[in-house]
């Protein structure tokens, strides 16, 4: 197992986000929470990151190195990078810039011009683009150096927080078709989603949350059957 | 004063005021601390470079790589024991920009009366190479001459640091989003601390330039505070390029009115342009309408 997670609480204030919460992601394995807004999936992965405090009694590994507490600069350097809700790319910088800092951890530093090389692989805009401000590029550009800037740090577990939001669907195909080689090249995935059959098309398990609580789990193929699952997105997606 | 004059004298000011306004810019883009002491530990540098002048002989430009690292070590220590608990507790950051304001300032009078205390309240000054030179037909004393040398070539060796370096780009990673740099890695506090630190270091050596060519006395942070405060509201908050630009241009600007006008008209001159720079471009000649 490559992350586990147990019993995982969160409040802001009074209001309850996160309710005993517990997943886990296999080796490899790309896992998807679905959920609608409001359910706490981004909560979650903030959690795990390192950028929020939840409630004691939580159990957090990765692998056998328990990283609860941790923060969240010591998370990435542990081998968790998250792309965050909005991207999060340093606008006024430079694409070559941002990918420089993604490899800032010192786990990325003797592979940093391998991983550029796959990145520029992966989205060969990036190379032709390295010298433009960050800001002055499209959304769905910005996306690729987010996720570039993720992997550059060479992370074991790649999590990424909504990353079809605000994208035309034509972008968001390009996008899932690239995390699909990120995922075949053995980077285990954590992916919050709202674009079900996208995310079920990548994943090969993945989670269903409501307003803070597990309420299902799966196989991709289960939950695409699942009327629940059917009943909560599929409906309004289509 | 020829034209060629009043220029040189105008650069030789502003750049002096570009250095002091990228430690201010350095500590406030970087470390989110608005420090009201910043003009104090200005004076203090240049009281430490009277000092060694004339009671240990050793001329501000030497004296410089005493004063740096000492203002750099001093920085450190008081973002260390007194501003760092403030950010520890602070919410969010406009309780922090509260805190850190209300602090300095107390900072400042501490400051000031040690110095008080040590120095009196006269205006000091010590000679250093105070001889004539001609530069393209203006003539110019040295030592104003060497001090817009160490600014231009301190500001500019800073920039490519900033810049050309993989840590360079990490602290200004810290000033566009803290939120994100934590997720490549970066530690946001000691990024905080070292900033801080390097702003005193800057602070330092505005203060011995200062002292090369200029009056100073125990009281007189304030205005230096002021004048960096305003270079950096103009250039745009954590903008090294920009407070460059806008140091030159308030130096440039106060000159040529106190020659060509009324000297009594430099501090109208100044807030002036402060003026029309925010009513033009609130955001700074160089920042970004929106982060």
């Amino acid at each position: 197992m490559l992350l586990s997670l147990e019993g995982l609480s969160l409040r802001y204030g009074k209001h309850l986000a996160l309710d005993n919460v517990s997943i886990r992601v296999d080796r490899g394995e790309t896992v998807v929470i679905l959920g609608a807004n409001g359910a706490g999936k981004s909560s979650l992965l903030k959690a795990i990151a390192g950028l929020v405090r939840p409630d004691a009694g939580l159990s957090l590994q990765l692998g056998s190195r328990p990283i609860a507490g941790l923060a969240a600069h010591k998370v990435l350097e542990a081998g968790i990078a998250l792309v965050p809700e909005g991207r999060g790319v340093f606008a006024d910088l430079t694409v070559e810039e941002n990918l420089r800092l993604g490899a800032y951890a010192q786990r990325a530093r003797a592979g940093e011009a391998r991983q550029r090389d796959f990145i520029f692989d992966l989205f060969p805009k990036l190379a032709e683009r390295r010298a433009q401000q960050v800001g002055t590029m499209s959304g769905g550009e910005q996306q690729m150096v987010a996720i570039g800037r993720a992997l550059m740090s060479n992370p074991d577990l790649l999590m990424l927080d909504e990353p079809s939001l605000g994208l035309a669907p034509v972008v968001v195909g390009e996008l899932f078709q690239a995390l699909g080689r990120v995922r075949d090249a053995g980077v285990s995935v954590l992916l919050v989603e709202q674009n079900v059959s996208l995310s079920l098309a990548l994943a090969s398990r993945g989670y269903l949350m409501e307003v803070g609580r597990l309420v299902g789990e799966g196989s991709a193929a289960d939950l695409k059957a699942d009327p629940a699952v059917q009943r909560a997105f599929l409906g309004l997606t289509h | 004063m020829t034209l060629m004059t009043a220029l040189i004298a105008g650069l030789v000011l502003g750049g002096t005021y570009a250095l002091a306004a990228m430690g201010l810019t350095l500590q406030y883009g970087i470390a989110r601390i608005m420090n009201l002491a910043y003009g104090d530990m200005i004076i203090t540098a240049a009281f430490a470079a009277f000092v060694l002048q004339g009671a240990a002989g050793i001329n501000p430009i030497l004296g410089l790589l005493i004063a740096v690292p000492g203002g750099f070590l001093l920085g450190y220590a008081v973002y260390t024991v007194i501003l760092a608990p403030l950010v520890a507790r602070a919410p969010n950051r406009g309780v922090l920009e509260v805190d850190s304001i209300l602090t300095t300032f107390g900072l400042l009078f501490v400051v000031q009366g040690i110095l008080l205390v040590l120095f009196g309240s006269n205006y000091t000054s010590y000679t250093f190479l105070n001889e004539p030179v001609n530069v393209l037909g203006a003539t110019i004393a040295a030592n104003r001459l060497i001090a817009l040398i160490l600014a231009l070539g301190l500001g500019i060796t800073l920039y490519l640091l900033l810049t050309r370096t993989r840590w360079g780009t990490a602290l200004r990673a810290v000033a566009v989003s803290p939120q994100s740099a934590q997720l490549v890695g970066i530690d946001i506090n000691r990024a905080a601390a070292f900033a801080f630190a390097l702003g005193g270091g800057l602070a330092a050596s505005a203060g011995v330039v200062i002292s090369m060519y200029q009056t100073f006395t125990a009281t007189g942070g304030v205005v230096f505070t002021m004048k960096a405060l305003i270079v950096v509201i103009m250039g745009g908050v954590g903008n090294l390029v920009g407070a460059l630009a806008a140091g030159l241009i308030l130096g440039l600007v106060e000159t040529l009115v106190s020659t060509y006008a009324d000297p009594g008209l430099t501090l109208a001159a100044t807030y002036a342009i402060f003026l029309a720079v925010l009513l033009w471009r609130p955001q700074g000649l160089f920042g970004r309408a929106v982060r």
